[in-house]
């Protein structure tokens, strides 16, 4: 199980989402995200389409009384080439307790489709897992600018406990084969 | 009077040229392995500075000593470097060919071509036809810098000493081999950051409008290579995710057989004793 964890997190370190996002961690929590039970992997693409409604965030680990925190943000605004405005945060749900789903925890930010204009964008879901239950965050002024190691600190949530994340570009651009 | 003047400020600037290669020179040299006799033989010709300020104020005539140490210097340096031949070999022997067929008049007005030529921005594939040799050589060296820098350092060369018309060719010729060099270990380093110093040591020298175009070409090409990185970086990333998928999936189906089988043998062990119920029962004599 812990080289099942660390062999997992290596598509996040090839995909550079551990170092422009997150620090080095190990996952210990399995989580399932998926758009219309299509399910989501690491570096796999995704048209903007196709996750337009919020996805199913299955959280297979802890219990009941334990709770998530699910972030999901951009970190290739406006484009990836010159990040200015990173990241930007697409969803946050708190209090998910374990086992269950997303749709059991609170929407604190409402879930915003992924728009890419310029060039492939990574999206990422970080799961992390709350101290305790509680946490009301305060309104967050802009969806720009977010900082997801920022955001850990202030709330004490520690190292991410699971992460996976997709690309998506313009559904109207060139792709290869 | 006048032309003397000019000398004087060739001299200076190219003093000043020569002490910002030589320093990058010799920080870059700590890092790559392959110029280190270079840093070896230029730091044995010690009075030079590391810092360019200091170099602009030393006097004359301790500029003539660097510019002599420099001479030596860089012949020694090109001949130690030549077994090296991918980067050195071909600027080298572009040099010798100026060398030995032109005199120094011609080479002058090849700079000038040359120096017509630049401002073009797209002169790498316009003007290789007309002028033959010496384009292909400005296409050589202009690579990811503004190519007036190079320009200035030959012309100061050329002009400073017609008593000595070796030295200042071959040490004109090391120069843009240095620079050759230099851009060389840059292109290597592709983090932004790195690449900004060079670029103002380009703007220190370059003087005229081909800059603004040059630094465009510089920062598309940078950002090329790092979209570049990027997409490999992803494809790496899938990659990477579809073999663990595999492995994972090969793990799974291993275990689903192995489950299949265990139920076989039980199934196997089962059997025979419902047939040999069966058989009891059936049999009605």
């Amino acid at each position: 199980m812990e080289n099942m964890g660390t062999r997992v997190i290596e598509p996040l370190i090839m995909g550079r989402v551990v170092g422009d996002v997150l620090d080095f961690f190990t996952p210990t929590t399995k989580m399932n995200v998926s758009y219309n039970k299509k399910q989501v992997s690491n570096g796999h693409e995704l048209f903007p389409s196709s996750v337009s409604s919020k996805p199913r965030v299955e959280i297979h680990g802890g219990d009941l009384r334990s709770f998530f925190t699910l972030v999901m943000i951009d970190p290739d605004v406006p484009g990836p080439s010159d990040p200015f405005l990173k990241e930007h945060l697409h969803w946050i749900v708190t209090n998910i307790p374990g086992t269950t789903d997303a749709t059991f925890g609170k929407e604190v930010v409402s879930y915003e489709l992924p728009r890419p204009s310029i060039g492939i964008h990574r999206f990422v879901f970080v799961l992390f897992r709350q101290k305790q239950r509680r946490v009301i965050f305060p309104n967050i002024p802009s969806r720009d600018h977010f900082n997801t190691r920022k955001f850990a600190v202030e709330y004490d949530l520690g190292l991410p406990v699971a992460a996976v994340f997709f690309n998506a570009q313009r559904e109207t651009a060139a792709r290869k084969r | 009077m006048l032309s003397s003047a000019k000398h004087q400020r060739n001299h200076r600037l190219s003093a000043t040229n020569k002490n910002q290669t030589l320093t990058k020179v010799s920080s870059i040299s700590s890092s790559s392995p392959s110029s280190s006799s270079s840093s070896s033989s230029t730091s044995s010709s010690s009075p030079l500075p590391s810092q360019d300020s200091q170099a602009q104020k030393r006097s004359l005539v301790t500029m003539e000593e660097v510019w002599n140490d420099i001479n030596l210097a860089s012949i020694h340096h090109l001949n130690r470097h030549s077994p090296h031949p991918q980067h050195n070999h071909e600027p080298r022997f572009r040099g010798q060919n100026h060398h030995n067929q032109n005199p120094n008049s011609i080479f002058q007005d090849f700079l000038k071509g040359s120096l017509n030529q630049e401002p073009a921005p797209t002169s790498q594939t316009t003007g290789s036809a007309p002028n033959g040799d010496s384009t292909t050589v400005t296409v050589l060296y202009s690579s990811p810098f503004p190519p007036p820098a190079t320009v200035l350092s030959l012309n100061s060369g050329a002009g400073f000493e017609f008593l000595d018309n070796q030295d200042p060719l071959v040490t004109s010729n090391s120069n843009l081999h240095t620079h050759h060099h230099l851009s060389n270990a840059h292109a290597f380093n592709t983090s932004f950051e790195a690449l900004v110093p060079s670029s103002s040591f380009g703007k220190k020298r370059g003087q005229d409008s081909n800059e603004g175009s040059g630094n465009r070409r510089h920062k598309r090409m940078i950002k090329n290579r790092e979209s570049a990185a990027r997409s490999r970086a992803r494809k790496q990333a899938y990659t990477n995710e579809l073999e663990l998928e595999v492995a994972h999936l090969q793990a799974e189906n291993a275990r689903l057989k192995r489950q299949q089988d265990q139920l076989k043998m039980a199934a196997a062990i089962q059997q025979p004793k419902k047939n040999t119920l069966q058989r009891s029962s059936t049999a009605p004599f």
